[in-house]
């Protein structure tokens, strides 16, 4: 699903030049779920960002869902984006003034997709969060925990492969906290790779994979056995 | 109390758009207000100024022939009689047109010396024939009014012999022989046709829309115009009777004669008003768009502070915490304008001058004071900061605890 | 997509009410302000006969003194009338398809049934072919014919004013009416006509460039063999006497006004040269001392080179603009300032997977709607501000009172006007906020 390889992202100012990554490799199967950790300062904001081509990169190639996408132009990332990937952020980052249909409703518009089909994907997708009923309220309305699955919901309406989740429980109590892994588990399980970007260690144990960055690249680790229903093949991390 | 202006400055050099758009408009506005005041105040001033005449009592009325038969000489000789002696009335004279009006306006060039030597001066004239100084109330400064026998009346058929006096206004007199004494002179048409001064008298107001030239200058000639379908009558009634004597003059003139009509009937006051309308109107409208012109800049003041509160709030909840007082939230916004102002004040100036120059090059407006430049700044300064006041006082009210939030 | 967004723009707007108010007033003020002026500025310098502006020509030869101009103001222009001998030598020529010679003169209608005091008339006298030249519409009857004109014979052609007072509106064509004591009869009632600014004869009978409306058409023929004096502005020079009307004629006062139309730049050629013909043989007989300077004016030129339109309105012009601008930058400023207060949502959708074009998109649907919002606004309120203008200037010798008026034409081009400056100034705002880099954005709220 997600290739990257040789990854350099190099911050520029007047004044200083920050490496944010370099030597970057990484591979993520189909339908794997894997936790990507570090200690701040380590790159694991910026590999998200090139991850789900947010930004750009100064070298290496990153390779999406079998497709080349490491220099493509603002209206072809913007369609991968929209089509191919789903964000759940830390601040869930609901739009205040929509309510919770067109907050989910969003990414479906810049597809252009009919009327009918929209309302189909979004009841299914509040379904599965289990806030179909909160459809006409906003986002001020609902505790943080629902507004995480809102944000959720959002995020998997359009179907995308892979799901990439920064600090999704950051905001969150223990018991929403757990809702919120809870649904991350079951998507996986009906076959989207997820990515999770987090520095608590409970949450990566319950992924698959586990993997470290520290400055700006990628530290082997080994991984923890899950329940996974379905094969996955063992990808190889690439060794510095 | 400390200003900080440096990191101020460094702040707007980041994110300069905002900044430099307001800065723009106060340019723009500063230039206008002053160029505006100043062409409002010329105009006040011309409004104010003086017709030499007694406007409030004098009306004009213009006789004109409705058929062939009708006699212009003793039409007008009955008028004349009639008005006389009529009570209200102070003086009554014929002539050819009505001042501070452009009917019946007869205008001609002037040199001082023969074949067009000196310097030309334009005018308008009127045609004397007895008590026209009484009737316009314009009071000789030196020398004379016209004897009777000086005054040309045409004979039918065969024209009239040249009139060989004139009478000027002190302008006209000092336009054509500055510095000297103009009566006994003589003044030459564009034939070399002299006429001698025998009279000057105050600066009145004649013809007006007409090119002629300058406005107070004027001249009384003693005779009547050749072929004449038409004449004017000119009456001053005494104070508080005009309309009455109006009144009457419009119904008896009016009906006794049948070949014919009153062309026209216009009061002195009322011909003033209609020519002062232009530039009143004219200070008016630019008075009401240059009001509008400054709200509007200071809402475009208004709206960069707003903004620019509304994206520091973090900044300002981390000035309080480490020990910022209300007031100094205030001052640094207030400074921050003040920088802002200053931009734009100075780019305005130049602008404004500028505008200046041109309008008077253009339109031969006299050079803009610089009284009202400086009247200008400091006018949009205090209206400047009065309208940034509202939200640097907001930006008060945020609290340090606004430093410790991360959402 | 263009109903989201404006769903969108619409939820925008109640975000900051405050804030869209003020932008659409702001809009507003200053379209009403242009409005205003370019109103009065259009009606008053506006060429009444556009249609035909490269095809009639008004025709000037210098035949002024030659020791000083005809305005020392304006050293090298020619008097705009002719002499009586020079307008109708160049009259006959056969070279224009219309020709019109024109004066102002006066008299007194009577004769009318029920009226019982004479009526003044502002009268020209002027040839058949002025009515076919200026396009003048007639309610009833006609121009009276050439040989009417050659005759020439008592005809007159009456305004609709003067019907209306005179006849109370009826048709009056073949009865007779006194002009000054004559009998004429009358041939033709003009529908409305009122050009402004009254271009064709800028003697305009003491108000200038805006009183006096003819009321009467009498040939002008006809005028010269009653030896009417001319009563518009007239000027003379020279030490022959004028004291009769033969030496009028004779003289080298001017009081004629010559109109021609000429389509082809072929014909304006030829009429040319005739008139260089005429000029130099005049001249070899002791006329035209001063420098040549025979020329063909179109309309336009004419208007401007009376300065029709006044100073005043110029200036009222520029300052409109300088408003107006200065109301588009206010736009632009404010604009600027919502749409990147709002950049934290852009991020979102950026992240969500819009493109920069949708942003843009999604931005300039909401600058469009605020501009059409603020046009109308502004319209409205500049058609009051005309009204305002109306009153102050019904009783001035300029007259804009009449003259300025708000016309369908008008409402459309203003409104136009209006929501392309604004749309314009919304570009930048929106193209900016297109440029927002999401990544910024989502870390911190």
């Amino acid at each position: 699903m997600l290739k990257m390889r040789d990854i350099a992202k190099i911050y520029r100012t007047d004044l200083i030049e920050t490496h944010a990554l370099r030597h970057f490799s990484l591979e993520v199967g189909t339908g794997q779920f894997v936790a990507v950790s570090g200690p701040s300062g380590s790159g694991k904001t910026t590999f998200l960002n090139i991850a789900g081509l947010l930004e750009t990169f100064d070298s290496g190639t990153y390779e999406l869902d079998g497709r080349d996408v490491s220099r493509l132009g603002d209206d072809a990332r913007s369609r991968i984006r929209n089509e191919k990937i789903g964000f759940i952020f830390q601040s869930f980052n609901l739009i205040p003034d929509l309510d919770i249909y067109d907050n989910v409703d969003v990414p479906l518009r810049y597809r252009r997709m009919k009327t009918p089909e929209r309302r189909k994907r979004i009841e299914s997708a509040l379904e599965l969060v289990g806030l179909a009923s909160r459809m006409k309220h906003l986002p001020s309305q609902l505790s943080g925990g629902q507004q995480q699955r809102v944000a959720i919901a959002r995020a998997i309406a359009g179907d995308p492969p892979l799901i990439l989740a920064d600090e999704p429980t950051g905001n969150l109590d223990s018991l929403m906290a757990r809702q919120v892994m809870d649904l991350l588990e079951k998507i996986n399980d009906m076959g989207t790779t997820v990515v999770l970007v987090t520095h608590d260690p409970e949450l990566a144990r319950r992924a698959q994979r586990n993997i470290h960055i520290v400055d700006g690249s990628v530290l082997d680790s080994p991984a923890y056995q899950r329940r996974a229903p379905h094969p996955t093949p063992q990808a190889d991390a690439a060794a510095e | 109390m400390r200003i900080d202006i440096l990191p101020l400055l460094c702040a707007l050099r980041r994110n300069p758009t905002g900044a430099v758009l307001v800065v723009l408009q106060i340019a723009i506005t500063l230039a206008v207000l002053v160029n505006a005041a100043w062409i409002v105040n010329q105009r006040i001033a011309q409004i104010e100024q003086p017709t030499g005449l007694d406007t409030p009592d004098t009306f004009g009325m213009i006789v004109g022939a409705a058929s062939s038969e009708f006699n212009v000489q003793q039409a007008e000789a009955e008028d004349l009689a009639y008005l006389r002696s009529l009570p209200g009335v102070a003086a009554a004279a014929m002539t050819g047109g009505i001042p501070l009006t452009s009917q019946g306006a007869m205008g001609a060039t002037l040199w001082p010396r023969p074949g067009r030597g000196g310097e030309a001066e334009g005018t308008n004239f009127l045609n004397a024939s007895g008590n026209l100084l009484q009737t316009l109330d314009v009071p000789l400064i030196a020398g004379r009014d016209f004897r009777p026998d000086e005054i040309r009346t045409p004979v039918p058929g065969k024209g009239a012999q040249p009139p060989a006096e004139i009478i000027l206004t002190q302008a006209l007199a000092q336009a054509l022989f500055p510095g000297e004494n103009a009566l006994g002179r003589a003044v030459y048409t564009a034939d070399s046709y002299p006429l001698t001064v025998v009279g000057i008298t105050r600066n009145f107001m004649d013809a007006v829309g007409v090119s002629g030239g300058p406005l107070y200058h004027a001249a009384l000639i003693p005779f009547a115009p050749g072929q004449r379908s038409y004449y004017a009558l000119l009456v001053r009634a005494q104070p508080g009777r005009r309309d009455a004597v109006l009144r009457a003059a419009r119904q008896h003139i009016g009906a006794s004669h049948p070949d014919g009509v009153i062309a026209s009937l216009e009061t002195f006051s009322s011909a003033k008003r209609a020519f002062d309308a232009d530039n009143r109107n004219m200070a008016v409208l630019l008075a009401v768009v240059t009001a509008l012109l400054v709200i509007v800049c200071c809402l475009g003041i208004f709206g960069l502070a707003t903004f620019n509160v509304g994206t520091r709030t973090r900044q300002i909840g981390i000035r309080r915490a480490v020990g910022a007082r209300r007031r100094d939230v205030v001052t640094h916004f207030l400074v921050e304008n003040a920088i802002i102002l200053a931009a734009g004040t100075l780019l305005g100036s130049l602008l404004g001058l500028a505008v200046g120059d041109w309008l008077s090059a253009r339109y031969g407006l006299p050079r803009l004071d610089l009284a009202y430049l400086v009247g200008g700044i400091a006018g949009l300064w205090v209206v400047g900061q009065l309208a940034a006041w509202q939200p640097a006082r907001k930006a008060a009210t945020v609290p340090p605890s606004v430093a410790t939030r991360t959402v | 997509m263009i109903g989201y967004y404006v769903r969108l723009a619409l939820k925008s707007f109640r975000r900051t009410p405050g804030l869209t108010a003020l932008m659409a007033c702001a809009i507003a003020c200053g379209i009403a302000a242009c409005i205003v002026t370019l109103t009065v500025y259009h009606t008053l310098s506006g060429n009444p006969i556009w249609w035909k502006n490269g095809v009639l020509y008004a025709v000037t030869m210098d035949s002024w003194d030659p020791k000083s101009p005809y305005d020392p103001a304006q050293p090298g222009l020619a008097p705009d009338q002719l002499t009586y001998q020079d307008a109708t030598y160049l009259f006959d020529s056969d070279i224009p398809r219309h020709k019109a010679l024109l004066t102002l003169i006066g008299g007194a209608l009577s004769g009318a049934p029920g009226q019982s005091i004479p009526a003044i008339a502002f009268t020209d006298a002027t040839t058949a072919g002025f009515f076919h030249m200026f396009d003048v519409p007639f309610e009833y009857g006609g121009p009276w014919s050439a040989a009417a004109d050659r005759g020439p014979d008592p005809v007159i052609v009456l305004s609709r004013n003067e019907n209306d007072e005179l006849f109370g509106g009826a048709d009056s064509v073949g009865r007779s009416i006194l002009w000054n004591d004559q009998r004429f009869r009358i041939v033709g009632v003009l529908d409305h006509w009122r050009p402004e600014p009254k271009f064709y004869s800028l003697s305009g009978g003491g108000t200038g460039d805006f009183g006096g409306t003819t009321d009467a058409f009498v040939p002008f023929r006809w005028d010269v063999t009653q030896r009417h004096w001319p009563a518009g502005t007239f000027g003379c020079w020279g030490s022959s006497p004028t004291n009769t009307y033969r030496e009028l004629l004779g003289s080298e006062c001017v009081w004629v006004t010559l109109w021609v139309e000429l389509p082809t730049a072929g014909q304006r050629r030829r009429f040319l040269d005739f008139m260089n013909a005429y000029w130099a043989h005049q001249r070899a007989n002791g006329r035209f001392q001063r420098p040549r300077n025979n020329h063909l004016w179109k309309v336009s030129q004419w208007l401007k080179m009376h300065h029709v339109v006044s100073d005043d309105s110029r200036l009222l012009l520029r300052l409109a603009f300088a408003f107006l601008a200065v109301c588009l930058i206010n736009t632009v400023g404010i604009l600027l300032a919502k749409f990147l207060r709002g950049a934290p949502v852009s991020g979102i959708r950026r992240a969500l997977g819009a493109s920069r074009r949708q942003l843009f998109e999604q931005h300039l649907v909401e600058v469009a709607l605020l501009s059409l919002g603020g046009s109308s606004l502004g319209v409205a309120l500049g058609a009051l501000g005309l009204q305002g203008v109306h009153a102050m200037y019904a009783g001035s010798e300029a007259g804009y009172g009449a003259a300025a008026h708000f016309d369908v034409q008008g409402i459309l081009w203003a409104l136009a006007l209006a929501a392309l400056s604004t749309l314009v100034a919304g570009v930048y705002p929106a193209w900016r906020i297109g440029r927002v880099s999401p990544a910024a954005y989502l870390k911190s709220q």
